[in-house]
Order: C-alpha cells, then sequence, then structure tokens
C-alpha cells in the first residue's frame, strides 16, 4: 500500500516543475531580449547622429557667379556657416574654423562621397559675387570644396533664418547673428548642429566620419542596425 | 506487487518526452512574447526616409480655392502629404499626383485621416481656380494652395524645396525646375518620412497607415 501512495504522488508531482519550466524559459528569453536591448543602447555598437530636420532648399550664386543650390549639394555631406565679408573686429569669427576644416577634409577617406562647405552670406547687399571672391581668395578657398553663396536679403532670410532657425539681424547699420554650424547629409536632412563660433574639429570631423560610415553600411541586412540605433538614440557622446 | 514497483520506472522513462515538449512549448511562448516585444518597441519598417524631427513644421499661410487664406496648421489632427509642383508641368508632377491618388484609394475608409496638399511653385499661372480643377481631378479630396511669392518661398524653403523658372518649348511656356519629394507629416505636424520621385502609392499607403494609427 506505501508503494501505492507513492505512485499515485509522483504521477502528479512532476506537472509543477514542468509549468516552472516554462515560466523559466519565457522570463529567461525576455530577460535575454531586455540584456540584448540594454546591450545595444549602452555599448552603442553603431552610433549614428540624429535626422534633426529637413535641410532648406535655396538656390543662389557662389563666388564665381555660378548657381549654387540645395539639390547641387546634394548626394554629398555638406557643412554651412553664415558670416559676412565685412566680419572683422567685434563679430563672432567663423570662417577660420571651416578654413581648418577644409584642410583637413582633403585628408579625409570617403569612399567617394563628396564633403562640402558652404558659406552663406548674411550680408547679402554687401556681399556681392565679386565680395565673396576676394573673401574666398583671402582664406585659401578652393572653389571644388568651398563654395560662399549670396542672394537677395529674402531669399536668404528664408534659408538662414526660416530654415537652419539661425537668428541674425541689422541695427544701425551694424550685424548681429548667432554664430552656427550645420552639417547636413547627402538626403538633405540636417545631422547636426553647432551653435557657437568655435565648435570642436575634430568633433566635426568625427560627425562626417559618422555620415560617411553611415552611407556606405546602412543598406541591406546593415539597415536595421541602424534604425534601431537611431530608435534607441544611439548617439555620439 | 511486482507491476506496481515497475510503474516508476516507467514513469521515469517518459518524463524526457514531457521534458523537452515543456521546454519546446516554452522556447515558442517565450519566442513569441520576445518577438511581441520587439514589435512593440521597434518601429515600423517604413518605405520612406525616416525624419526624426522633434519640433512641428513652422506654420504658413496660402491661399485655397476659393481665394480663402489657409494654414498648414488647419490640418493638424490629419496626416498631411505635401508636394510641390505646378499644373504645367509636364511631367514629374501628374506622375506623382497619380501616386498620391494611388495611395489614398488604397487606405480606404481610413483616407479621412489623410490630407493631400499640393503646393505650386508657379503662382504666376496657378490661379486659385486653374489650380483646384488639377488637383480635384485627381481626387476629390485634394487641396491645392497658392499665393504670392514671398509666401511660397515661405512655406518651401524651410522643407528643402528648391525650384528655378526654365525656358520651355513655345507650347509649354517656361517650365520650372523643382524638388519632386513627397513630405508625411504626422498628426502633430511634424515631419516624419520623405519620398523621392518615384514611390509607388501602395508604398507611401503602407507607411501612411502606420501614421494615422498613431
Amino acid at each position: 500500500m506505501k508503494s501505492l501512495i507513492t505512485t499515485a504522488s509522483e504521477r502528479k508531482r512532476p506537472f509543477f516543475p514542468q509549468i516552472a519550466l516554462v515560466w523559466r524559459i519565457i522570463f529567461g528569453t525576455l530577460f535575454v531580449i531586455t540584456l540584448l536591448l540594454g546591450g545595444f543602447t549602452t555599448l552603442k555598437p553603431v552610433v549614428v547622429l540624429p535626422r534633426i530636420t529637413l535641410a532648406p532648399g535655396f538656390n543662389l550664386v557662389d563666388q564665381t557667379g555660378a548657381q549654387i543650390s540645395n539639390e547641387q549639394v546634394r548626394g554629398g555631406i555638406a557643412l554651412y556657416n553664415f558670416t559676412y565679408s565685412g566680419c572683422i573686429d567685434d563679430c563672432p569669427q567663423t570662417t577660420p574654423l571651416m578654413a581648418e576644416v577644409q584642410a583637413r577634409v582633403a585628408q579625409l577617406e570617403t569612399g567617394g562621397i563628396p564633403v562640402k562647405l558652404v558659406t552663406i552670406s548674411i550680408d547679402p547687399e554687401h556681399d556681392t559675387v565679386e565680395q565673396l571672391a576676394a573673401y574666398a581668395d583671402a582664406h585659401n578657398a578652393d572653389p571644388d570644396i568651398w563654395r560662399f553663396a549670396t542672394g537677395s536679403p529674402m531669399q536668404i532670410k528664408s534659408v538662414i533664418g526660416g530654415g537652419f532657425s539661425t537668428y541674425y539681424t541689422e541695427k544701425e547699420g551694424k550685424i548681429k547673428f548667432d554664430p552656427a554650424f550645420m552639417l547636413v547629409d547627402g538626403n538633405g536632412i540636417l545631422r547636426a548642429e553647432y551653435r557657437t563660433a568655435v565648435p570642436d574639429t575634430a568633433i566635426i570631423l568625427r560627425d562626417i566620419n559618422l555620415l560617411v560610415e553611415e552611407a556606405h553600411n546602412s543598406t541591406g541586412p546593415q539597415k536595421l542596425a541602424y534604425e534601431a540605433a537611431h530608435l534607441f538614440l544611439c548617439y555620439p557622446d | 506487487m511486482t507491476t506496481i514497483s515497475e510503474q516508476p520506472e516507467v514513469q521515469q522513462k517518459k518524463r524526457p518526452f514531457r521534458t523537452i515538449l515543456f521546454i519546446l512549448v516554452g522556447l515558442a511562448v517565450g519566442l513569441a512574447l520576445g518577438w511581441l516585444l520587439l514589435t512593440w518597441l521597434m518601429p515600423p519598417s517604413y518605405h520612406g526616409q525616416v525624419i526624426n524631427a522633434q519640433t512641428p513644421v513652422t506654420n504658413f499661410t496660402l491661399t485655397g480655392s476659393g481665394g480663402e487664406p489657409v494654414d498648414l496648421i488647419d490640418f493638424r489632427g490629419k496626416v498631411v502629404l505635401l508636394y510641390y509642383g505646378y499644373t504645367f508641368c509636364p511631367d514629374v508632377c501628374p506622375a506623382t499626383m497619380v501616386e498620391l491618388r494611388t495611395a489614398v484609394q488604397e487606405l480606404g475608409s481610413k483616407a479621412k485621416d489623410v490630407q493631400v496638399l499640393m503646393i505650386s511653385l508657379d503662382p504666376e499661372r496657378d490661379t486659385p481656380e486653374v489650380l483646384e480643377k488639377y488637383v480635384t481631378h485627381f481626387d476629390p479630396s485634394f487641396i491645392g494652395l497658392t499665393g504670392i511669392e514671398e509666401e511660397i518661398i515661405a512655406a518651401s524653403a524651410p522643407l528643402g524645396i528648391f525650384y528655378e523658372r526654365e525656358k520651355g518649348s513655345a507650347a509649354s511656356g517656361y517650365l520650372i525646375n523643382h524638388t519632386a519629394t513627397v513630405m508625411a507629416l504626422d498628426k502633430r505636424g511634424q515631419l516624419r518620412l520623405l519620398y523621392p520621385f518615384g514611390t509607388t502609392g501602395e508604398d507611401i499607403a503602407a507607411d501612411l497607415r502606420h501614421l494615422i494609427r498613431e
């Protein structure tokens, strides 16, 4: 009789450990997924720059008198800044940094992706094509990399003020502006803003490299990893 | 007695199969839950270029078909498809408008949550009446907006739209070269997706379903 009772209890017992096993596996799987997601967001195997918004459209003229538009720049990475040729003394100096980036960009391995610099004048009434040509020469601008743009005051306002949300104004003949640099990717999407007169050139170059890597790698199966990086805000520190 | 004492051994032999079965069921349920968690966390796979704008597109005011002022913010609560073109456009614009019609038709009853706006880049020739006739030819729900040059620039430049006038033939008059992308704004007015020329209406509709559900 004793053995009979034992056998009956053994028949029932296995059921509970098995159910517990199911739960262990469920929680184990969820734990592993959480761990993977946590690891992805912490370790950041893929780092991206945020897709902030669309960069503005424009149709201006450059220092050679040729047309320069956002559609011409599309397909390559572009760094923009906004200043004017008369910005000399009491004025945020952003052009020297563009000159430095120009020198460094020439040494970058981009795998065929063009990197361009565009300086848009915030004083179009004085910055004529000739004036910009002289200004470009003074800063050793290579016209294949670095172009200077001007246009009508309304066009300029819509691009810099409306599109790049950068403030500038003229009061009593004196121009005041918020110094800013904007990095735009090949799809015409604004990817980084540097709202200071002297951002770190190394950071700008790091960001250009991130865009180059993304352009080369974010196709096919790797696209999912890049989308996940955007979702989990895997931005550079 | 012999039979009774052998029963536990039989039970022991059966256990491995049951254990394997439970492990498989557990794995299946675990993976299904994991998959659900991932699909809940992961964004939908959009056909358009994703943009993570954190603020709504700056409002602009243009002129509607009856000459009345129309603001972009009038369409908050709807998913908005923005397209910039002109009625004399010989090829790209009508082809895009056909795809937008397909997208809206694909949505069926959900189409009421979507508004297609075509903004003219040729205000000189595209009067409100001309524009209305053009857009409603594709779909009665489509709205055409025009305005003076300054208003058009204010509505287009911040959204990456380039356009310029180009000499055409004697029959067509001047032409306008322009950026031919379509933009999708969500119900909060934030720019979410960008479609290059040639994106099919079916692909756009698939993305719109996600935006409508938000």
